[in-house]
């Protein structure tokens, strides 16, 4: 079940795990937890989202049935169990956006697997449908990445970029280099490959908390 | 300061040796550059200082105010009071370029930083580095200007203020005035910090006219082949590197 922090009060719960985005909002969503999510975007809204966890699994569909509809669904996870994200976005309009950030640190040697589909099908014009998966594996975790774009029609703009490794040594040197130990440079690392830049971070401490513990 | 004696590098992965035999002794308050060809060791020093990951000394060792430093880790070294200003500065997305700096002194003086004086010495360099506030908020380097880059490090060396200062090829990237406005900055710590060295790595005698060295070496082929003052420096932009082969020692200093 999601606990769920609304920033602004146009939401319209009908369900714990069905929501409404109205016309002509712009909201931003904090979701914290597991489970499955349906939300509904209707015409020039915009959403974003932040759904942060540790050991989450999750299955999402979010459905862009407005016009001029976009979503931005930022997804973080520190994973030490076997957990999957499915995240479906459906583009059921034409001129709708979306950019999906998903975001994993698999600390341990378990599974950690990001299924990612974008839809567009024929017919709907104008639309922009891009997703972002990266894994930081700490260990020998199995992290998989399954990207898809499965579009049908020709006018539509769409990038994916995939990415499962390690901290670049690069990175580690420049930061020891400045006197930052090996501990609290991944510590600086994680934090800033996990909680999005732009994120209202009072309302994230739990899971900044669990960050600091890895 | 610094003693370097008989310096043999090699890379890990490959073991191709970069440095060959390299000394060099430089003394607190001295300020000593290095001019070189292309691909002749010069980044590979400075990184080795350091204890970068890719090389491995394989003999000679590096001294610090009489000590070896050459097992320890990057971060002890740096914490030394070891400043390198890198020819390529990386680009760390997300990272906070203030919370990155903060975390810095925080590591080095092992005190929580009092951030009002903090942020009260950071806007003064920023005015005098002629940086844009802007890049506080932004992440470390990312869109940064080349220039900006460069200038970002030498804000980094006066906060996490250094006692032996490596500066590769800090004018690369740099135009005109600001290579200007960065050296004055570089002089101005010298001046109030008589004791700290600094180890210039650069192509052009141009940043040796405002950070003036006492000695300008000459590596190739990973090691020092020439010593001389700032005229060595003048020749090599005239004649090339070519023409160190032909002279005498004593013609070079007289
Ligand atoms: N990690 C590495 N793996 C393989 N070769 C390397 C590595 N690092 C350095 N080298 C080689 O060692 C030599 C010295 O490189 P270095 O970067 O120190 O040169 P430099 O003197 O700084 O040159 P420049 O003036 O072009 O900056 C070059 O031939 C380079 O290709
Ligand atoms: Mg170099």
């Amino acid at each position: 079940m999601h606990k769920i922090i609304v920033d602004n009060d146009s939401i319209i719960l009908q369900n714990e795990n069905y929501l409404d985005i109205e016309k002509n909002k712009d909201v931003t969503l904090y979701l914290f937890g597991e489970g499955k999510t349906i939300i509904n975007v209707l015409e020039d809204c915009k959403l974003t989202v932040y759904h942060l966890g540790v050991d989450i699994s999750n299955d999402i569909q979010i459905n862009l049935n407005g016009k001029n509809s976009e979503v931005k669904y930022y997804y973080s996870v520190v994973n030490y169990q076997d957990n999957v994200l499915k995240i479906v976005i459906n583009h059921n309009s034409s001129n709708t956006y979306s950019n999906v950030y998903n975001h994993g640190v698999n600390v341990l040697d378990k599974s950690l697997r990001f299924e990612v589909s974008g839809v567009v099908p024929k017919n709907i014009l104008g639309c922009s449908c891009n997703q972002e998966n990266r894994i930081i594996n700490m260990s020998n975790g199995k992290s998989m990445i399954c990207p898809n774009l499965l579009i049908d029609y020709f006018d539509v703009s769409s990038s994916h970029a995939a990415y499962i490794g390690k901290f670049s040594d690069d990175v580690l040197f420049y930061l020891m280099s400045r006197g930052i130990s090996r501990e609290k440079s991944y510590s600086l690392l994680i934090k800033s490959f996990l909680v999005p830049t732009d994120i209202d971070k009072e309302k994230v401490e739990d899971f900044m908390v669990n960050i600091e513990n890895i | 300061m610094l003693d370097i004696e008989d310096l043999d590098v090699i890379v890990k992965e490959d073991g191709k040796k970069i440095l060959n035999k390299l000394s060099l002794n430089i003394k607190a308050g001295e300020i000593h550059a290095i001019m070189g060809p292309n691909g002749t060791g010069k980044s590979t020093l400075s990184k080795v200082i350091l204890g970068h990951y890719k090389y491995e000394v394989v003999g000679g060792d590096i001294l610090f105010n009489g000590q070896s430093i050459k097992n320890l880790t990057t971060d002890e070294r740096a914490r030394f009071g070891i400043f390198l200003a890198m020819q390529d500065p990386i680009t760390i997305e997300g990272l906070n370029n203030s919370e990155f700096l903060k975390t810095a002194v925080n590591e080095k003086t092992k005190e929580k930083v009092d951030l009002y004086s903090f942020i009260k010495e950071l806007n003064e360099l920023l005015g005098k580095l002629k940086l844009n506030q802007s890049i506080f908020h932004r992440s470390l380097n990312q869109g940064f200007s080349g220039g900006e880059k460069k200038k970002n490090e030498v804000l980094q060396l006066r906060i996490l203020k250094p006692k032996l200062i490596i500066l590769d090829e800090l004018d690369s990237g740099l135009d005109v005035d600001s290579l200007k406005v960065v050296c004055e900055n570089i002089n101005e710590y010298l001046k109030d910090n008589t004791d700290t060295s600094v180890l210039i790595i650069t192509h052009y005698p141009r940043i040796l006219d405002y950070i003036k060295p006492n000695f300008v070496h000459i590596i190739k082929d990973g090691t020092i082949v020439r010593t001389g003052d700032m005229s060595l420096a003048l020749q090599i932009e005239k004649d090339g590197y070519g023409s160190i082969n032909n002279i005498e020692e004593a013609g070079l200093n007289a």
